[in-house]
């Protein structure tokens, strides 16, 4: 009875402090997002969304700062572009170089990491040895391998050195350069892929693998079925990272090739879309260019999200 | 706490709008107008820099001349090919007061972008109106630049050959007996791919522009095409220098600088190349080994491919056009700046009573005999591919033309369809 009476004339206080808590506590949420939230969603909308639904304005109009006036011309230049040499050229040297960038690193990423997954100063060194290459500026690298490369660079200094006689054009063999190019990306982005699998790796439970040795299984067995099951999100996270990076890449190829050797030989959709604007000057038409890259790589993206995440549901 | 909060997002919102708000896109003076340190007006200027053309090259000369205009001059160098960042500055709303060297001039102008220099400005030019778009005259015509063979005299005699070639026929059979010595008959370069369509250049030289100076003209006019006898002519010969193996495919991975470092290391006998490599040629050690010639016609006839412009040009919407005006004259008819871009780039002052300095340049001195005898027997043509203003291709097409260089090259394009390429893309740009 005490505690009835104690009780009972708190109850609506204890509502009505709830009701007041509920009207204080939605201003300091309000608060709250706009101080930390506020910053990231107006640097986002002003440099990516506004840049973005401004490319996509231009491409809609014939706009060449130096032919002035500018005319709204509807989707002529998306329809232009379908029957452009150039794009679709661009279109199919981008779609080789993301092929190889994203299957590559994913598979050479793993086998290293695989090997690397172990504890030790020298394993920590490897790790950091493989890892280097992705810290580095992309003009850095390329300007390296470019040196590299050249007919009489250290890689032909070593092959003429082994007794071949006619070493290739890395970067002037126009069947050659793109691949060329690829080799350079791969190694660039390998370094991002094994530190990933070995983040995934660490993740394994040992409790699983000792389980799965007990019932018999060898090491290939073990591997794929239960690490490499394990690395479903690994996987996804490096394949998606890839294939965004490979997509646009323009720096590589502005230092190492310029869209060359001739025409038609490692001009990716990026560079091309630069080329377009900044010395045919048609920039509408670039913005389209770059308006189709947006819209590839997005569905590319969502494509493999819905891929990879399906399969790491099913493991 | 709340107060800070308060602040700190209305200032967030603030930045965050200012950021999002649309900048002046006139084109008009970059940075310029404000007051320099000394309360003098400042004024933007974009240069370039080359092995040639240093930072202490640029910085010594705006000091001086900057002074004698009164003027503070802010040095903008462009990251890479100077006339598409000009085109990005320009497109941003930063187009700087001055600028050096650009191309593409028509493009610049069509939103009346350049200043014209009036006659009586150009007073103390040779060649006022040369590079002129329509008559006007938007980047002063301050020098003169050529285009010629660089050859290394030991390896010519290395294959047996006494004398640079006086005809086409000769420049082939020098090319077959360096060969058979196993010496590489020409070096280029092919990034940037112009250093790759120098002996199409040359080819032009001697079978196109020799016998019609105005064929560019023509082009523009659509009176003739790529696609034509004498283009054709003159491009096959190139294809066929290619595929004899005198241009190697290899180069095309080379950059110019690793070009110029192979032909002064005696990796090739002939480097056609423009005037401003008699400077890299006289500083090295091979410079008494290198001797030049023009390129050979069939009939062995003289033509020398020559540019006189690429001086400095003015944004017309600039704040302090009167003064970059002022700062663009003074520049380019200070006589130590002539001296000393004669002396480090081999440009050839085209300002009237300028005379050369004495200079200790054998190779210098040779590209410069072979200009004035040119001049002098009326030999000058258009150097194909550098043309300016009405005298050359429309925005974009000499990347096209340079890259097309590269593909007959590497054999993926034979001159017949180099030329329907061409054609096409003039068309699409156009």
């Amino acid at each position: 009875m005490v505690s009835d009476v104690a009780t009972r004339p708190r109850a609506p206080r204890a509502a009505g402090r709830t009701r007041h808590r509920r009207s204080r506590g939605v201003w300091p949420r309000v608060w709250h997002f706009l101080s930390f939230g506020a910053p990231g969603v107006l640097i986002y909308v002003c440099f990516v969304l506004v840049p973005i639904a401004v490319s996509f304005g231009y491409s809609l109009t014939n706009y060449n700062p130096f032919n002035p006036p500018t005319r709204f011309v509807g989707l002529r230049n998306y329809q232009l572009m379908l029957q452009d040499d150039a794009f679709l050229t661009s279109l199919r040297i981008t779609t080789i170089l993301t092929a190889i960038v994203v299957i590559v690193p994913n598979v050479l990423g793993l086998g290293i990491a695989v090997l690397l997954d172990r504890r030790g100063w020298l394993y920590n060194a490897l790790r950091g040895v493989f890892f280097t290459p992705m810290v580095l500026s992309s003009v850095v690298i390329s300007v390296i391998w470019t040196r590299m490369l050249q007919d009489d660079g250290p890689v032909n200094q070593v092959l003429r050195a082994l007794g071949v006689q006619d070493p290739p054009g890395w970067l002037s063999d126009p069947d050659i350069a793109l691949y060329s190019l690829a080799t350079v990306l791969c190694w660039q982005m390998l370094g991002f892929c094994v530190v990933i699998y070995l983040a995934g790796l660490s993740g394994v439970p040992k409790e699983l693998m000792e389980a799965a040795a007990i019932d018999g299984a060898g090491p290939v067995r073990r591997f794929w079925r239960v690490t490499w099951p394990m690395l479903a999100p690994a996987l996804t996270v490096n394949t998606v990272v890839l294939l965004i990076s490979a997509f646009k890449i323009f720096d590589h190829v502005q230092v190492m090739t310029q869209g060359g050797p001739g025409t038609g030989s490692t001009a990716t959709i990026a560079f091309l879309a630069i080329q377009t604007a900044f010395v045919d000057n048609h920039q509408g038409y670039a913005s389209a260019e770059a308006v189709a890259m947006l819209v590839v790589i997005a569905a590319l993206t969502a494509v493999s999200l819905a891929v990879l995440r399906r399969r790491e549901i099913d493991q | 706490m709340r107060r800070i909060l308060v602040l700190g997002t209305a200032l967030t919102v603030a930045g965050g709008l200012s950021a999002c708000s649309v900048g002046d896109q006139t084109g008009g003076g970059g940075q310029s107008g404000g007051s320099g340190a000394s309360g003098s007006k400042e004024i933007t200027f974009l240069v370039f820099e080359t092995d040639n053309l240093t930072p202490k090259f640029w910085d010594d000369n705006i000091a001086r001349v900057s002074k004698k205009v009164g003027v503070t001059v802010k040095k903008i160098v462009a990251p890479g090919d100077r006339t598409a960042y000009a085109k990005q500055l320009l497109a941003s709303g930063q187009f700087p007061d001055v600028q050096i060297g650009l191309q593409d001039l028509p493009s610049f102008d069509n939103g009346g972008n350049l200043a014209t220099f009036g006659d009586s400005e150009l007073s103390q030019f040779l060649c006022p109106k040369c590079s002129a778009i329509k008559g006007r005259t938007v980047q002063l015509p301050a020098n003169t630049q050529t285009w010629q063979v660089f050859y290394r005299k030991s390896l010519f005699q290395k294959a047996g050959i006494s004398a640079p070639p006086k005809t086409y026929a000769e420049l082939l059979a020098d090319a077959a007996a360096l060969k058979g010595k196993g010496i590489q008959p020409f070096v280029i370069g092919g990034n940037p791919s112009w250093g790759s369509s120098l002996p199409w250049t040359g080819t032009l030289t001697t079978d196109l522009y020799a016998a019609d100076p105005e064929w560019m003209h023509q082009r523009r006019e659509g009176s003739t095409k790529f696609d034509s006898p004498e283009f054709l002519k003159a491009t096959q010969k190139f294809a066929d220098l290619a595929a004899k193996g005198y241009l190697n495919k290899k180069d095309l991975g080379q950059s110019y600088d690793a070009s110029q470092a192979a032909f002064l290391d005696g990796k090739g006998a002939m480097y056609p190349m423009g005037s401003w490599f008699a400077a890299a040629s006289d500083a090295s050690k091979a410079k008494d080994d290198i001797g030049i010639f023009a390129w050979p016609a069939d009939d062995g006839s003289f033509h020398l491919p020559s540019f006189t412009g690429g001086g400095l040009s003015v944004n017309a919407k600039s704040p302090n056009v009167d003064l970059a005006k002022k700062f663009a004259l003074a520049w380019q008819t200070d006589k130590d700046y002539l001296d000393t871009s004669a002396v480090a780039d081999a440009l050839f002052p085209a300002i009237k009573g300028y005379t050369l300095p004495a200079k200790d340049g054998t190779v210098f001195k040779a590209v410069y005999d072979l200009y004035r005898e040119a001049v002098d027997q009326k030999a000058t043509v258009p150097a194909f591919g550098w043309e300016q203003g009405d005298d050359g291709m429309i925005a974009g097409m000499p990347d096209k033309w340079n890259l097309t260089a590269q593909d007959i090259i590497t054999g993926k394009k034979t001159p017949k369809q180099a030329a329907g390429y061409l054609d096409t893309e003039w068309d699409k740009s156009s």
